[in-house]
């Protein structure tokens, strides 16, 4: 199996190179985000921008890459592959992409500018919240005063307890208590699917 | 406990999440650029939870035993993920986490563990060292 440096050569060949490059990178097959980032240390400033990194919206798709309109207005390419870690919700594949969706993206940033991506997270929200309220499959949340609908995502939804393993069970979680909301935004709107909502017990 | 601050050689454990600041899309969008004016999700930046007086009246490590040294904006910290060998470098941009809304939680990657949120890391310095979609992660940091 290949190293991470090794797949990064991969990647950046599949970019910078021929079909069959690409070929061979798709064949690696996805690696968790975790294995793909595992980098040397210290290749960015501290404090400084990241240049193996893109924010922003999602405004053109077009045979694999992302065109991407960062939240300061910069613009991004990125260049996705089968072997692009993706996760919307839950891990998925590239196709799960669509305009409008905010993204976050790491990978390897090409001559050229644009980033060839080992992971990709769709409309991922992480927000310190007060639950307000709590409905069948809903949770009304406070944010920083702002009201957010958190939807219950039957068979994907799960909360951690004090740090405790993941459970479906959300019977544990009160009005006014302080959570963690990890979660897919639902692009215009003050809405989150729920991925894990992180709580004391 | 020891105060964190420290010796560069002595690394200490807690958890971290991570946040967004700057210009963002979603619920992230009102956020601004933190306490210290300079916060960017872009950027390899992190919050602490003693940056100042005013800072640590609403974070309160103290409560969960956490004697954490007064470090101010543009400090550098060294960090890693406790399952990674990879280690970052991150600057003090924003205050908190508000770590006495966790005290007693408990992180674990393989077989190492860490206590209480300490730490808060930008999308940019998080995803460098984990899964944003982990949303917690134990780590080791020293200045």
């Amino acid at each position: 199996m290949l190293d991470s440096l090794d797949r990064r050569r991969f990647l950046t060949s599949a970019v910078l190179g021929t079909a069959t490059t690409v070929v061979t990178a798709t064949a690696v097959g996805a690696v968790s985000p975790e294995v793909a980032m595992a980098q040397p240390a210290f290749d960015v400033e501290p404090g400084g921008i990241d240049p193996n990194f893109a924010e922003g919206r999602i405004t053109g798709i077009k045979s694999g890459v992302l065109m991407v309109t960062g939240s300061d207005n910069t613009l991004h390419q990125i260049y996705l592959t089968s072997g692009t870690s993706v996760w919307k919700l839950r891990p998925t594949t590239m196709d799960a992409a669509q305009v409008g969706d905010g993204l976050y993206a790491r990978g390897v940033r090409m001559p050229d500018g644009v980033l060839a991506a080992d992971a990709v997270w769709l409309n991922i929200v992480n927000l310190q919240v007060h639950i307000t309220s709590i409905g069948k499959d809903v949770l009304h949340l406070d944010h920083n005063g702002e009201r957010i609908v958190g939807h219950v995502v039957g068979g994907t939804t799960a909360a951690v307890y004090n740090g405790t393993p993941a459970v479906s069970d959300l019977g544990l979680l009160k009005v006014g208590q302080h959570a963690q909301v990890l979660g897919a935004w639902i692009p215009d709107t003050n809405e989150v699917e729920i991925a894990t909502v992180f709580a004391a017990a | 406990m020891r105060p964190l601050d420290i010796e560069p050689d002595a690394p200490a454990t807690g958890e971290t999440s991570w946040f967004c600041c700057g210009a963002a899309w979603g619920p992230c969008g009102s956020t601004g650029h933190g306490a210290c004016g300079t916060c960017n999700s872009g950027s390899r930046q992190c919050a602490w939870p003693n940056t100042s007086d005013a800072c640590f009246a609403i974070t309160r490590p103290d409560r969960c035993g956490e004697d954490l040294l007064r470090r101010t904006c543009g400090h550098t910290f060294f960090v890693r993920n406790l399952c990674r060998t990879t280690e970052i470098a991150v600057k003090i941009a924003d205050c908190g986490p508000q770590t006495d809304l966790w005290c007693g939680e408990r992180s674990c990657c393989g077989g190492s563990c860490a206590t209480n949120r300490i730490f808060d890391l930008t999308p940019s310095a998080f995803s460098a060292i984990g899964n944003l979609s982990s949303g917690i992660i134990p780590m080791a940091v020293h200045s």
